[in-house]
């Protein structure tokens, strides 16, 4: 899932200062799932917004709502009164969500209520971690399904770099050694002769380096 | 804000305390305007009961929990501690400063009016702001 978090309240205030009636818009997939943006998250911030505008008296008049999901038209048009009704949307989505709004709603302004972050997993009660960085081209069956690419802060395609300490990253040491976690994932499912292959130079086209990224699908067209 | 009654609202966990004598109690406490929320457990508290308390407009806000160890249900009490902290945070963000969260636990020694003792140091700190 996608994982955001929400930016400060003085941010927001300073983002929303200009507005009166603004609609607080939340998310319900991914940024729910975190605890960034769902239906409790729009509620607590609406109500942090409201204690702000009444100590500062900005005057805001908050009015709350969330949809299934911001990044699709269908979804969207469930909130269109809403939006229609406020002079701003101040948006619990991520990235996404935000431009799908802000396209669909051209003379609106929509603002981010979060930081989108990364894509990633829950990993404990209230900690989530970065799995995947989107690079475009999947190199995770040669690696046991532990992605080097987002979990080794140097992105070794082969092996280990040798700075790591025990099993822990020496550039994130609260995080383990990705290679650590390779090798032993190998070795648990018999494939630790994947490690004598040498990986040639990524190609890192299908990335974020050119650009803004599109796919197509022309039998999806007709 | 020296003389002006403040208004508090105090939740509290019904395994803690007794909920008519804190009523009583607290009916005798002067001018201040004191309002009683129970809770089956103090971890049924959500960041959101306790904001819109402020928002409504609460001068302070305490959380009366059972003591560590002695909650119920385990961890309620803790949870509680987390979201009555993760509050003052926010109450900080919103320019309203830290401080006026308070989270009292109940123990052995501490009867009704010993906990409205501790209540009424809090409003004297909030009213040194």
């Amino acid at each position: 899932m996608i994982v955001a978090e929400r930016k400060s309240i003085p941010d927001l205030v300073d983002i929303l200062k200009d507005h009166q009636k603004i609609l607080v818009l939340g998310c319900g997939t991914c940024v729910t799932v975190c605890l960034a943006g769902g239906e409790r998250e729009v509620s607590i911030i609406s109500s942090a917004l409201r204690i702000a505008s009444n100590i500062k008296g900005l005057g805001f008049e908050i009015e709350e709502l969330t949809i299934e999901r911001q990044c699709d038209n269908v979804f969207i048009e469930e909130a269109a009164d809403a939006i229609n009704r406020n002079d701003a949307v101040l948006s619990l989505g991520c990235g996404a969500g935000v431009q799908a709004l802000a396209e669909r709603y051209a003379k609106k302004p929509v603002y981010p209520g979060l930081n989108t972050s990364f894509i990633g997993i829950l990993e404990d009660r209230g900690i989530w971690a970065e799995k995947c960085a989107a690079c475009g081209a999947c190199v995770l069956h040669q690696y046991g399904g532990i992605c080097p690419v987002t979990r080794c802060a140097k992105q070794m395609l082969n092996g280990p770099c040798g700075g790591s300490r025990e099993d822990r990253c020496e550039v994130r040491p609260d995080r383990p050694c990705a290679w650590q976690l390779i090798y032993h994932r190998l070795k648990d499912i018999g494939q630790l002769g994947r490690l004598t292959q040498i990986a040639p130079p990524k190609n890192w086209e299908p990335g974020h380096g050119g650009g803004c990224r599109v796919i197509v699908r022309e039998d999806h067209r007709i | 804000m020296t003389n002006k009654p403040l208004k508090i609202v105090l939740f509290y966990c019904a395994n803690a305390l007794d909920a008519a004598a804190l009523r009583k109690s607290a009916g005798e406490t002067g001018e201040d305007d004191i309002k009683t929320v129970s809770l089956p457990c103090s971890g049924k508290v959500n960041l959101l009961y306790l904001l819109k308390a402020f928002e409504k407009g609460a001068d302070g806000v305490v959380l009366v929990t059972c003591h560590h160890g002695d909650c119920k249900f385990i961890e309620g009490n803790l949870r509680a501690q987390k979201r009555a902290e993760a509050v003052d945070a926010l109450l900080d963000e919103s320019g309203m400063g830290r401080g006026h969260m308070r989270m009292i636990q109940k123990n052995t020694e501490n009867g009704v009016k010993q906990i409205l003792k501790e209540i009424e140091n809090f409003k004297t700190e909030i009213r040194k702001g």
